[in-house]
């Protein structure tokens, strides 16, 4: 996997109004990454993606794909699903992959393998004013996949989707980032991204607070989960534990976060000490939620 | 150009709204002349009737025409829906996103506009000639006065460009279609009436689509206005105001889709 960037986004900025959606956001997506791009609503992701597509308008900074190349040539190279899937309600989804193919220049002859793909073959006769919106969403990531490109861009990808289709679609992502492809995804739904992703950047009300790959961002975040039957004399006795830096009360343990070196073999040790038997004892990684609404609240 | 015609191409080509309103503008305009040629169709009461009857080269042109330029507006409707349907669908953005630039988008659209306004007067010729050698007219005077059919090319284009231009500006299909008739059949009649009723030279006659509706008279009446020496501008200054009029209409929804977000 190449650390080249293939986009780097330099101070955007861009306000509605007297509303300012970003400020002056900068981070670079190295190739072959899968990059969740996360925030609650609002946040400005989808105003992100829409100006690095060019479908908005910044209001400073800038953007560069693939090293330089130019904006059409670059987007001709990337496929993509913003907000809502777009497609001609009166044309079957075979007739729209037909546009999004001529548009982008590759030839349409792969229509019915990323259908497939999609598991929208059987339908692709059907117009697209009759798909529910899983099917909707399914046949956008269909179009984003048409010609083989070189970096996904997809917004809230499992929209509208089940279960089934969300893990679907989330071993489709796998498979195609193990192809090589570049997946750039934005999302609220943390555990899906928390499953698919090697680098983060967290948006919160157009401010980027943290970027980078995740096992940098959620690196000595790592949290221990103990419990005993005498639950008072536990919190009494750890409290004096050195490297334990919070102690939160959860509904039947206590979860310990700790300093960097601290493994449960220490806490373990130290309650043995203290006369304690412990009767739950993990280790957590730290959740991408845990981190997201620690800096998001 | 004819890859972005042919991908405006791939869109309209399963568009069945569209071929009705195509559909409906062909079979309107042959049966109306038709039955205009015939004297089924009359205005006026019981034997008088003001609707021209001659169907024989060259007066044909100027008939089919005229009934061209009262159909057209149907034609700007479809370009309305086209333009319109790109917002509700939000497939102007798509494009965008699939790897054309907004200009591409653009002058897909125009492409469009030409090659509709070209169909329409191709088409009205063919009616003409079909009708003129139906009546029995020999082909001696078959090309004089052509120039009403090259004025129908203008004034297409002069509709449909004020059409897409409205389209870009209120990005909805039934408020652009209302505005494009309130224009049309209010705001430009009151205009042209007030800025014509106080001065000779005709300023109203200037106006966006009054222009080239200008060029192309009701027949019977243009023979009466010639006899009374005529009135307002001459038709190479309408159609210069016509050109006009087509590239302010391209210049302002260029200005716009650049500086929008969409």
């Amino acid at each position: 996997m190449s650390l080249s960037a293939i986009l780097s986004i330099r101070s955007i900025s861009k306000s509605y109004g007297a509303i300012q959606a970003l400020k002056g956001v900068s981070f670079d997506v190295p190739e072959g990454c899968v990059y969740g791009v996360l925030g609650p609503n609002g946040s400005g992701k989808t105003t992100l993606l829409g100006i690095i597509l060019d479908v908005l308008q910044a209001n400073g900074g800038s953007y560069q794909w693939f090293g330089g190349v130019a904006n059409d040539a670059s987007r001709k190279q990337i496929g993509s699903l913003l907000e809502t899937p777009n497609f001609y309600h009166y044309l079957s989804a075979y007739d729209n992959l037909a546009v999004t193919a001529k548009i982008r220049g590759k030839g349409d002859t792969d229509r019915n393998a990323v259908l497939g793909q999609v598991g929208l073959l059987e339908r692709k006769d059907s117009k697209f004013q009759t798909f529910s919106l899983g099917m909707k969403q399914r046949l956008a990531i269909g179009a984003a996949l048409l010609g083989g490109p070189r970096v996904l861009v997809f917004d809230e990808p499992t929209n509208g989707l089940d279960p089934a289709g969300i893990a679907e679609i989330r071993e489709l992502i796998l498979k195609l980032n193990r192809e090589g492809i570049t997946i750039i995804i934005a999302s609220h739904l943390l555990d899906e991204i928390e499953k698919v992703c090697t680098h983060v950047a967290i948006l919160k009300r157009g401010t980027l607070l943290l970027n980078g790959p995740v096992n940098e961002v959620l690196v000595n975040e790592d949290q221990v989960e103990v419990m005993a039957q005498d639950m008072a004399g536990l919190k009494n006795a750890l409290q004096a534990m050195p490297g334990i830096v919070k102690m939160t009360n959860r509904e039947r343990f206590l979860m310990l976060t700790c300093d960097k070196g601290i493994e449960t073999f220490h806490v373990n040790d130290y309650c043995i000490k203290k006369g304690i038997v412990l009767t739950h004892l993990a280790m957590k990684r730290k959740s991408l939620e845990a981190k997201f609404m620690e800096l998001t609240n | 150009m004819l890859e972005l015609l042919s991908v405006e191409w791939l869109k309209i080509r399963k568009y069945r709204t569209f071929w009705a309103l195509c559909i409906l503008f062909g079979v309107l305009l042959l049966m109306v002349n038709m039955l205009v040629s015939q004297g089924i169709m009359k205005m006026g009461n019981s034997d008088f009737n003001v609707l021209s009857r001659n169907y024989t080269f060259p007066e044909v042109w100027g008939n089919v025409a005229f009934w061209t330029k009262i159909f057209s507006g149907l034609l700007a409707i479809i370009i309305i829906i086209l333009t319109t349907n790109e917002y509700q669908f939000r497939t102007n953005r798509q494009n965008v996103i699939d790897g054309w630039n907004r200009m591409q988008f653009y002058h897909a659209k125009w492409g469009l506009l030409v090659v509709l306004s070209a169909v329409v007067t191709v088409y009205t010729f063919l009616v003409g000639i079909f009708l003129a050698f139906y009546h029995g007219s020999s082909s001696n005077h078959m090309f004089e006065h052509l120039d009403s059919i090259f004025y129908i090319f203008l004034l297409s284009l002069n509709y449909f460009g004020f059409a897409l231009m409205l389209s870009l500006v209120f990005r909805r299909s039934g408020m652009t279609i209302i505005m494009f008739l309130l224009y049309a059949y209010v705001i430009e009649q009151i205009a042209n009436g007030l800025l014509n009723s106080r001065n000779p030279s005709k300023p109203g006659n200037f106006l966006p689509m009054q222009c080239s509706a200008e060029l192309i008279h009701f027949p019977l009446t243009e023979s009466i206005s010639k006899m009374l020496g005529g009135g307002g501008p001459s038709h190479i200054y309408l159609a210069i105001a016509s050109g006009v009029w087509i590239v302010i209409y391209y210049v302002v929804g260029r200005v716009m889709l650049l500086k929008t977000d969409w």
